[in-house]
């Protein structure tokens, strides 16, 4: 591998110059011919009965073009993987936020003021906030078909949980919370629709699965899924929330009405209310160890806020549940985890995707643990290592595991021994390891891979298609250093078109970290399928043999003779001449080796491979306010192999970024289902002068299932941060954290009362 | 109701008509066709609508157009220099490209606009400088770490922004 030529090179995104100069077409710059601004009237209630909607005055509004509420769209209940959502709300409205009815009209102003002239009746109806009250008996029910208010149940058990718990040296057992957090991407969620005259609509969205999209869409319109097409602009980030959400379908619904392209775009208010934020997690863990810290048993209990409806929080807890086992070397597990409906918004995927909630509860337990056995937390982590090349308790094949080097190489750069042995006042350090997938059998069912398409025209361009989506990370340049990697070319003859589900591929989508595995082994096969068609020509040319042709740096050769060469140009447009014009075209497909775990014992291989990480963070605590500053933060990923080091950079520090924001200042404040920091002010993310100096270290054992060796980096850059900050937080204080965001209020008072 | 204002964006005088409730924001995305400035809030709490008005970088949600009447405002697409060879990129737009801080691109704008406020008011700011210049405009992608670095590359005698500056 040592002479790759493009792929393990630190390269600038091919797309940022069009964005460092404000030439990118983002989804909300996006304007068609007689486009109008649609609006969302959303419920102000949190649970009610529709008695009556008179939209009279608002249609009689000039300017106004299409009002549309539940009588206007088909009334099919549908969901991503349930059926508990209506496009716009038929009997009931169940969070405040709720899309009620919709109007578009030539310009912003006068959709809003026809807002403002919509009459609803409500009949108000009680209504619950807290999953365990949802869950109680006696609570109002949410949706008529699930009494109790539980959308979902998992269950597992592997081993003997109890018997290894009763003959365990020590357990450790404590309850923790995970809050409600917003993604915060900087342009909100929306789309542009537009229907042409056979009724076929185009939706053009910023979406990570313009595929599963499409096919969620198709129920809730009432039509095959080949009378929507979805494209795919470039967009301002998602982090997890930008999946399927009613506000495209009320962009398709009224672009229906109105015979007219309809853009809709949140304004930031809505999008905190009504966009899919982070699932809260209320846990509970049961975890014992041997006296020479090997781990014995776990169990976990999880309850989660599934808000008004489902979007993917079911499959969260899930994964809450049980992602976490295979991290380190467990033999007997158990958990139940619950999804309540509550009338709050809908929780869905937010980077980490449950395993930041598992994550942040168990490396919480351990530095308990550890503390317990007066023993190294980073050797505690050791002792439990899987390694490489070996199977977990779920059945899970890990290739390559570079867990133990991450931890060897991030201990190592902070200083973790010495800083821990001369411990300052006030001062901590703390570490946090993890684990994650790269694509997720459990989640996709159908078949799990990705597949591409590589395209060599007459004057020797190569443009790529895939199905997955660049929500900024920079998949596309990665993807095209994969494809001129393959076929020898420089990185500047290959470009990328933007995802479009008439011509890409049908990939899943950018998730489960599952982007650069799973969609770079699908443009690394069409790669190769281009390239074996155009060696033939080559090989006419150069009269030789087929499996003897190169190419190096665009020109084409016999091995062992590159001084008689042709360029590629020559040979593309030698291939499309004998072809009568067709061009070149590379299909190519990756078929994981994944099966769909065992629906009981949840036992099977969900992913390809699995990256691994150990961060460390150090904090400094302020002894009169409480409040924690991240001094430093060391972050060691198993990426497998970095395709772009700088962009695999970027996501490490983004990922800390957000976790260390978690940690320490995001929380949706929620009182009686309302939203009461709905903005940028009041919900206070990371700012510069928030965040230190990261140091990402990227550890590349080369994973044998990945492209070039590449696994997935997106979730797990995030997942370990807030443990590390709150393990850190205990080094510093011998205070535990088992809250998120941390309190200063809470560590002052605490502070105060040991200081007597 | 439409008002008259007259204006200068990037070097050129713009003459149009405005709705009295529009933002300076709203007539350079609407009016204008300049959407490199972005909306990410619509209310001054996210920098990405940044611009710069009469050199000092403001949330150009928060202006009402007519207070614009008279006065410089220059965008993100008044950076380039036009060259023989098409626009010629400023070197704050290259060094954010290079230094991989720009991920999403959605803040990139108008925090290339502060960028460029900080530089001409402090040609070599230290990073502590250049994270309190940027710290109204938020980034959700990059952790900031390689904007900094970005900006820190074009400062100082040695800097690109320096040169950025004698080109004008």
């Amino acid at each position: 591998m040592s002479e790759l030529k493009v792929v393990g090179r630190s390269l600038p995104q091919l797309d940022g110059l069009d964005k460092a100069m404000g030439r990118t077409r983002f989804v909300s710059d996006l304007e068609l011919p007689r486009m109008l601004h649609g609006r969302i009237l959303r419920s102000p209630l949190a649970h009610a009965r529709i008695l009556n909607i008179d939209v009279s005055k608002a249609r009689a509004l000039p300017g106004v073009k299409a009002v549309v509420t539940h009588a206007d769209t088909p009334g099919i209940k549908f969901g991503p993987f349930s059926a508990d959502w209506e496009i716009l709300a038929g009997e009931k409205v169940r969070f405040i936020g709720d899309e009620v009815a919709a109007v578009a009209a030539v310009d912003e102003d006068t959709a809003e003021e026809a807002l403002d002239l919509i009459r609803v009746e409500y009949e108000e109806l009680p209504a619950v906030f807290d999953p365990r009250e949802a869950l109680a008996e006696g609570a109002p029910r949410i949706h008529e078909g699930s009494p109790g208010n539980q959308a979902a149940e998992f269950k597992l058990e592997t081993g003997e949980v109890d018997k290894a718990l009763a003959e365990s040296f020590f357990v450790y057992q404590d309850s923790y919370y995970t809050n409600q957090v917003y993604q915060a991407y900087l342009e909100p969620m929306g789309a542009l629709a537009e229907v042409d005259s056979s009724g076929r609509l185009t939706l053009h969205c910023g979406t990570q699965i313009p595929n599963m999209m499409r096919m969620t869409y198709a129920r809730a319109l009432g039509v095959e899924p080949e009378m929507i097409r979805v494209k795919v602009p470039d967009y301002g980030g998602a982090f997890g929330a930008k999946m399927e959400n009613n506000v495209h379908l009320a962009a398709a619904v009224l672009a229906q009405k109105a015979g007219r392209p309809v853009k809709v775009m949140n304004t930031r208010q809505e999008d905190f209310m009504a966009a899919n934020p982070r699932v809260a997690m209320y846990m509970e863990i049961k975890l014992g160890v041997t006296k020479d810290g090997f781990l014995t048993a776990k169990e976990v209990k999880v309850i989660g806020d599934a808000g008004a409806r489902l979007v993917y929080s079911q499959i969260i807890v899930a994964t809450a549940c049980y992602r976490v086992d295979s991290l380190y070397n467990f033999k007997n597990v158990r958990a139940l985890g619950r999804t309540a409906y509550t009338n709050t918004v809908p929780t869905s995927c937010f980077r980490g995707f449950g395993n930041s909630q598992a994550t942040f509860l168990l490396e919480s337990a351990l530095d308990m643990v550890a503390a317990e056995l007066r023993m190294d937390p980073a050797e505690l982590r050791l002792k439990n290592d899987l390694g490489a090349n070996s199977v977990s308790i779920h059945g899970w094949e890990i290739k390559s595991n570079g867990l133990r080097e991450c931890v060897r190489q991030a201990t190592n750069k902070a200083g973790w021994r010495e800083k821990r042995a001369q411990k300052e006042p006030l001062k901590g350090i703390g570490l946090a390891c993890c684990n994650h997938v790269s694509g997720n059998r459990a989640f996709a069912r159908e078949f799990d891979g990705g597949a591409g398409i590589v395209r060599v025209g007459r004057d020797g361009r190569i443009v790529v298609f895939h199905g997955e989506s660049d929500m900024g990370q920079g998949q596309k340049t990665t993807f095209a250093q994969i494809v001129a990697e393959r076929l020898g070319v420089p990185l500047s003859m290959v470009k990328v078109a933007p995802v479009d589900t008439d011509i890409s591929p049908f990939g899943f989508g950018s998730f489960a970290t599952r982007g650069t595995l799973m969609g770079g082994n699908g443009v690394l096969a069409a790669a190769g399928e281009a390239f074996r068609q155009l060696a033939e020509i080559a090989a006419d040319l150069l009269e030789a043999n087929p499996d003897d042709i190169r190419c190096q740096e665009g020109r084409f050769f016999v091995q062992g003779a590159p001084d008689v060469a042709l360029p590629f140009k020559e040979v593309a447009q030698e291939a499309t001449i004998k072809r009568s014009g067709a061009p070149v075209v590379g299909v190519g497909s990756y078929h994981p080796p994944t099966v769909m775990p065992d629906p009981k014992t949840k036992y099977g291989n969900v992913s390809p491979a699995y990256p691994f990480a150990c961060q460390i963070a150090e904090v400094e605590v302020d002894p009169e306010t409480g409040q924690v500053t991240v001094t430093r933060f060391v972050a060691a990923h198993d990426v497998g192999r970095a395709i772009n080091p700088l962009a695999t950079e970027g996501q490490i520090q983004g990922g800390v970024t957000q976790g260390l924001g978690w940690a320490l200042m995001e929380d949706m404040k929620v009182q009686g289902g309302r939203v009461l920091n709905p903005n940028f002010l009041d919900y206070v993310i990371p700012t510069s002068l928030d965040v230190p100096e990261i140091e990402p270290i990227l550890v590349e054992p080369v994973e044998p299932n990945g492209p070039y060796g590449a696994k997935g980096i997106g979730e797990p850059a995030l997942n370990p941060a807030m443990s590390a900050i709150t393990n850190a937080v205990f080094n510093a204080t011998g205070i535990r954290i088992r809250e998120l965001p941390i309190s200063a209020e809470r560590i002052a008072a605490e502070l105060k009362k040991r200081r007597g | 109701m439409r008002f008259p204002l007259s204006f200068w964006v990037n070097g050129q005088k713009a003459e149009l008509t405005v709705k009295p409730n529009h933002t300076l924001l709203d007539v350079l995305r609407e009016e204008l066709g300049l959407t490199g400035t972005k909306k990410g809030c619509g209310s001054g709490k996210c920098g990405s609508c940044t611009v710069l008005l009469d050199g000092r970088p403001v949330n150009s949600c928060l202006i009402l157009a007519p207070q614009a009447f008279g006065r410089e405002v220059e965008t993100i697409e008044g950076l380039a220099k036009e060259g023989p060879d098409g626009d010629r990129p400023h070197p704050l737009q290259e060094a954010f490209v290079e230094h991989g801080a720009v991920q999403c691109g959605f803040c990139t704008p108008g925090m290339i606009l502060s960028a460029k406020a900080l530089l001409k008011a402090d040609p070599n700011p230290g990073p502590e400088e250049i994270k309190t210049a940027i710290a109204g405009n938020l980034c959700r992608c990059t952790g900031y770490n390689k904007i900094v670095e970005a900006i820190q590359s074009c400062a100082g005698p040695a800097g690109r922004g320096g040169r950025g500056e004698e080109r004008g």
